[in-house]
């Protein structure tokens, strides 16, 4: 079994909580998702079960959503928004800073720094970046500085 | 340049606030005042009645009248829902944010008065994945409201039951589409649905379900507490009426959400006068009205006035009041094709002419701005386009063409530049 006694446990409870027990199928994922930082296939399967729907119904939403992830990846994703509204104020400028100023971690493996075209809501904090769920807003040169030194020790 | 217009915000009402309003603070000005009103003193068709009187349109970029949407649910018995459309992710749009973030009763207040009009007991709030501190706050004043007895069994000593759940998202803008959203709250791939039948009629779990955005709910616990004639003199009746939050952002000093009646102020005003400006003092290029969804204004519509009807008049629509400013040093060419990665991005891919059209739009815009673009390139995005506009089951497919489309058409001698030239002539980013 991939998924802890206290995921499967929580997943019992959304599958009770809603009208129909499918629509606890992408909470299921993401509360599986947090077990390992990622969604392997046992766990996938495992998740489908407890909701009571097939395998390939959960593994449909696992490839879809953009914050699901069905590999392994770094212990800490930085997202940056590069949509117009922040590509208008430096994010692309912010983009390069993160690589120069993270190399060693980016190629330990320990960071990435990923380029979207997502929009997060933040245009009015242009530049920004999320890591893990936070976001980190108005990224002037001064900002960035302190966030790549915070990164550094990651 | 212009004076900021004399008004009272409604919807934002602790302007600069990052902190949640909490119930108390909330009650201490007459938050809950239309719930209890409704709940203890009118009956659901009175609520719905009130709503469309009250001119509202839905403020998520459709402009449907509300009341109406609510009117069409049957009144045969059964379960009904609501789902509330929180999966703000239109480029340049982040009203829903801040109301969710700061004042997450009133956005409440509204769902429950939906629930109470329309014969619901159970809420869907469908909250984008990335917001996760809107969505944390929602469920701690859900928490607050159920305590008080203002929400869940029994509302405030009625018979009424109201369950408000906050269901999150995992990153995917087609999730803002009405029926994508019931498909993802279904536990499905988010793919829109064919249409009819309509989600009025067969809705979420195939029951009659009405599907609003969370600004739009915001605005109906004043309806219903001062009234709908109240609601009438704020803005531009009888088709452009009550307070608008518009979302500036871009290349302006100040960006930000700006809480105004509709038809108040021009672009050019809400610009100048709330924006502080254009950094540096440059020209306007272009405004975008509705995100990244709708065709760009160029320069000379400034002083077009922010509602419905002026927008459209203009040539684009008012959408969700996202307003993205352009210079006169932004390459157009660029700022589409970044647009358009936008909806490479984001299809689905249920519909193959918007699954592979925006791949190819993507990929001809990003030959052109990189400077090997050829003469006719520039009639292959158009004749594309057509191909993808209505020609697909939701209007993402339409939203794509138009960055496409109406930069082609606007700023042609920008495309034929980069062309010529074989280069970008603008500064990188």
């Amino acid at each position: 079994m991939s998924l802890s006694e206290q995921t499967r446990a929580a997943i019992l409870k959304l599958v009770a909580t809603y009208p129909e027990r499918r629509t606890a199928l992408l909470p299921a994922l993401k509360l599986a998702q947090a077990d390992a930082g990622y969604l392997s296939r046992e766990a996938i399967a495992e998740a489908a079960d407890l909701v009571g729907v097939p395998h390939s119904a959960a593994l449909e939403l696992a490839e879809f959503y953009t914050m699901l992830h069905t590999e392994p990846g770094p212990s800490t994703r930085v997202v940056v928004c590069a949509q117009l509204p922040c590509a208008l104020r430096g994010a692309e400028d912010l983009i390069r800073d993160l690589h120069a100023g993270l190399r060693p971690a980016i190629e330990k493996g320990a960071i990435e720094v990923e380029r979207t075209s997502e929009c997060f809501g933040a245009c009015h904090r242009a530049p920004m970046a999320r890591i893990g769920d936070a976001y980190r807003e108005n990224l002037d040169q001064e900002r960035r500085r302190a966030l790549i030194q915070e990164l550094a020790q990651v | 340049m212009s004076v900021a217009v004399e008004y009272a915000p409604v919807l934002l009402t602790h302007p600069g606030r990052t902190t949640p309003v909490s119930l108390d603070e909330y009650q201490a000005e007459d938050g809950y005042a239309g719930w209890r009103k409704a709940v203890t003193k009118m009956t659901p068709d009175q609520v719905v009645e009130e709503v469309k009187a009250s001119g509202l349109r839905g403020r998520g970029g459709a402009g449907f009248p509300t009341g109406n949407k609510w009117g069409f649910i049957p009144k045969a018995p059964g379960a009904k829902y609501v789902a509330v459309n929180a999966d703000e992710s239109e480029p340049g749009t982040f009203k829903d944010r801040e109301l969710m973030e700061v004042e997450p009763h009133r956005v409440l207040e509204g769902v429950a008065l939906c629930c109470y009009a329309i014969g619901a007991e159970t809420a869907f709030i469908y909250i984008r994945g990335e917001y996760v501190e809107a969505a944390n706050r929602l469920e701690a004043a859900i928490g607050e409201a159920e305590a008080a007895n203002i929400l869940g069994q029994g509302c405030l000593g009625t018979q009424v039951n109201v369950r408000i759940l906050v269901f999150r998202g995992a990153g995917a803008y087609i999730c803002g589409e009405e029926t994508a959203l019931l498909e993802s709250l279904e536990g499905r791939r988010p793919m829109p649905r064919s249409r009819p039948p309509f989600p009025a009629v067969e809705g979420l779990y195939r029951r009659p379900t009405v599907i609003n955005n969370v600004e739009t709910l915001a605005n109906v616990p004043a309806i219903i507490d001062r009234g709908s004639g109240w609601y009438n003199a704020i803005g531009v009746p009888p088709r452009n009426t009550g307070p608008k939050i518009f979302c500036l952002s871009g290349r302006v000093n100040r960006p930000g959400n700006y809480e105004l009646p509709l038809g108040s102020v021009t672009i050019r005003e809400l610009i100048d006068g709330y924006g502080q400006g254009v950094i540096g003092g440059k020209a306007v290029k272009g405004v975008l009205t509705a995100g990244v969804s709708a065709p760009i204004l160029s320069g000379d519509k400034l002083d077009t006035k922010l509602d419905y009807d002026s927008i459209q008049a203009a040539g684009s629509m008012l959408g969700s009041a996202s307003l993205i400013v352009l210079d006169e040093d932004t390459c157009i060419v660029r700022a589409a094709t970044v647009m358009e990665e936008f909806f490479r991005h984001e299809s689905c891919g249920k519909c193959t002419p918007c699954r592979e059209g925006t791949s190819w739009l993507f990929k001809v815009m990003s030959r052109i701005e990189q400077g090997r673009g050829v003469p006719a390139d520039l009639d292959l995005l158009l004749s594309l386009s057509g191909e993808i506009s209505g020609k697909v089951l939701c209007a993402l497919g339409d939203f794509a063409t138009s960055p496409v489309v109406a930069t082609v058409k606007q700023y042609r001698d920008e495309y034929q530049r980069h062309i010529d030239e074989g280069a970008c002539p603008f500064d990188p980013w």
